[in-house]
């Protein structure tokens, strides 16, 4: 072998060397549907549950044991109250009257704009992006006379329990929360009236 | 001692041999890191979700079916119910939501696949990072533009202690669109103009001082210098990120 094809070799080689390290040490994203590969899987997988797994011991494979019937786990919050119970909520839905504060406003505003927009839209007017391209008639505009006329009870009411289309969100919004967002809503009603 | 041909074929042989040794070990050691194990783990979901659609076309906030993300430790996979409150009537034929419809008439839920995991021994917390306005595209990428979610960063120790130690390379502050700070994602003037103090991750970053690189017995970080009003700095807790503690407990 002469010298020539030594260095040729030489090049070669590091070449490849080169080429391996700059791809694989690259921000190259190789897409995969199989698992990633646990080179040591020592205590990666243990024998306990964790959040949102499965789970063989059990027959419906749930690790999130569903409560026992009856029950309220400690600190949970439930609504009692039925779709119907109109009444009842404007005696048993006590307005805590926060203070109007910036910080419980804007708080008001960032759950409003989660969890209320994808259908009122963010000025509650009713013509959001979900609403105009599934072409949904009804999405009341929330800024009308009629509604702000409710209490804020009943509003309490509609968004704990929900009403006609719309879903109860009380395993959502806390009930601190809901009540930042009728401050919220007042607020978008008062602009919108003057 | 040896023929000349055979002495060349030895040199040559030796020559292959570790250069092809070498390549095999190069590619298996950079495979074993996280970066080109998990990254890119695109498994299929047994419901043909596009987050590309919901977050990027509707514009529906991340917390709106993750809620909880901002009290809990773990970020919550939405419960089957969370898609009928609109799938009751959206597309409410369509046979890519039969396996949501029968999860939500026998109440089995939808078995998932799990893309981020981390290994059992270490405990993340998205609640703490979610009140310091880290926005989830810090670590989850650009989820609104991925039709299948795919892992985006690669989970291991020396990724969360590197952007620990220096947030600014890593860190996206709040965007709208994650629900993270106000939630409105179309008219980002007016974040300003809220009533939350929003000060930007740079701003932040520059009232910072750089820590020392930690010697042995010194894993705790030094207590804040600096004040950041309202927003509380990654390196400003109590006690620092780097006790080992903290996330293996």
């Amino acid at each position: 072998m002469n010298r020539k094809s030594l260095y040729a070799l030489g090049i070669v080689g590091l070449a490849l060397v080169a080429g391996i390290v700059s791809v694989l040490s690259s921000r190259t994203t190789w897409f995969s549907e199989s698992p990633p590969i646990e080179v040591l899987p020592n205590l990666d997988l243990q024998f306990k549950d964790i959040p949102q797994s499965g789970n063989t011991f059990f027959a419906d494979r749930k690790s999130l044991r569903d409560p026992v019937e009856g029950t309220v786990a400690r600190g949970a919050t439930t609504y009692l109250l039925g779709q119907g119970d109109i009444e009842l909520a404007e005696t048993n839905n006590v307005d805590p009257e926060i203070e109007k504060s910036a910080f419980v406003l804007s708080r008001g505003q960032n759950r409003f704009n989660v969890f209320c927009s994808p259908c009122h839209n963010y000025d509650a007017k009713g013509e959001s992006i979900v609403a105009v391209r599934g072409e949904w008639a009804g999405i009341p505009n929330l800024t009308r006379p009629e509604t702000s006329a409710l209490s804020n009870s009943r509003i309490f009411h509609i968004i704990s329990a929900g009403q006609n289309l719309m879903p109860s969100y009380a395993d959502k919004i806390s009930p601190i929360d809901r009540w930042t967002i009728i401050y919220y809503l007042r607020s978008l009603q008062n602009n919108n009236a003057q | 001692m040896f023929s000349r041909q055979f002495d060349k074929a030895v040199k040559v042989g030796g020559a292959v041999a570790g250069a092809t040794g070498a390549a095999i070990f190069l590619i298996v050691y950079f495979s074993m890191w996280n970066d080109n194990a998990d990254v890119g783990y695109r498994p299929q979901q047994p419901v043909p979700f596009s987050h590309k659609m919901h977050v990027g076309t509707l514009q529906i906030s991340c917390q709106y079916c993750h809620a909880g993300v901002e009290s809990s430790a773990h970020s919550p996979i939405p419960s089957t119910q969370t898609c009928m409150n609109c799938h009751t009537l959206v597309k409410a034929e369509s046979p890519k939501l039969k396996v949501v419809r029968e999860s939500f008439e026998s109440g089995q839920p939808i078995e998932w696949v799990r893309i981020h995991k981390l290994p059992d021994y270490a405990h993340f917390n998205h609640s703490r990072h979610i009140r310091a306005q880290i926005d989830c595209k810090s670590c989850h990428g650009p989820i609104e533009e991925m039709g299948v979610v795919s892992q985006f960063k690669p989970l291991s120790m020396g990724w969360c202690i590197d952007c620990h130690r220096k947030p600014e390379s890593g860190i996206i502050g709040a965007r709208p669109i994650s629900g993270v700070f106000t939630g409105r994602m179309h008219n980002v003037k007016n974040l300003k103009d809220s009533a939350y103090i929003f000060t930007s991750i740079e701003a932040q970053i520059g009232k910072s001082t750089p820590m020392i690189s930690p010697s042995y017995g010194q894993m705790i970080s030094p207590l804040p210098a600096h004040v950041v009003a309202g927003i509380p700095h990654p390196k400003s807790a109590g006690i620092g990120p780097e006790t080992c503690s903290t996330c293996h407990y």
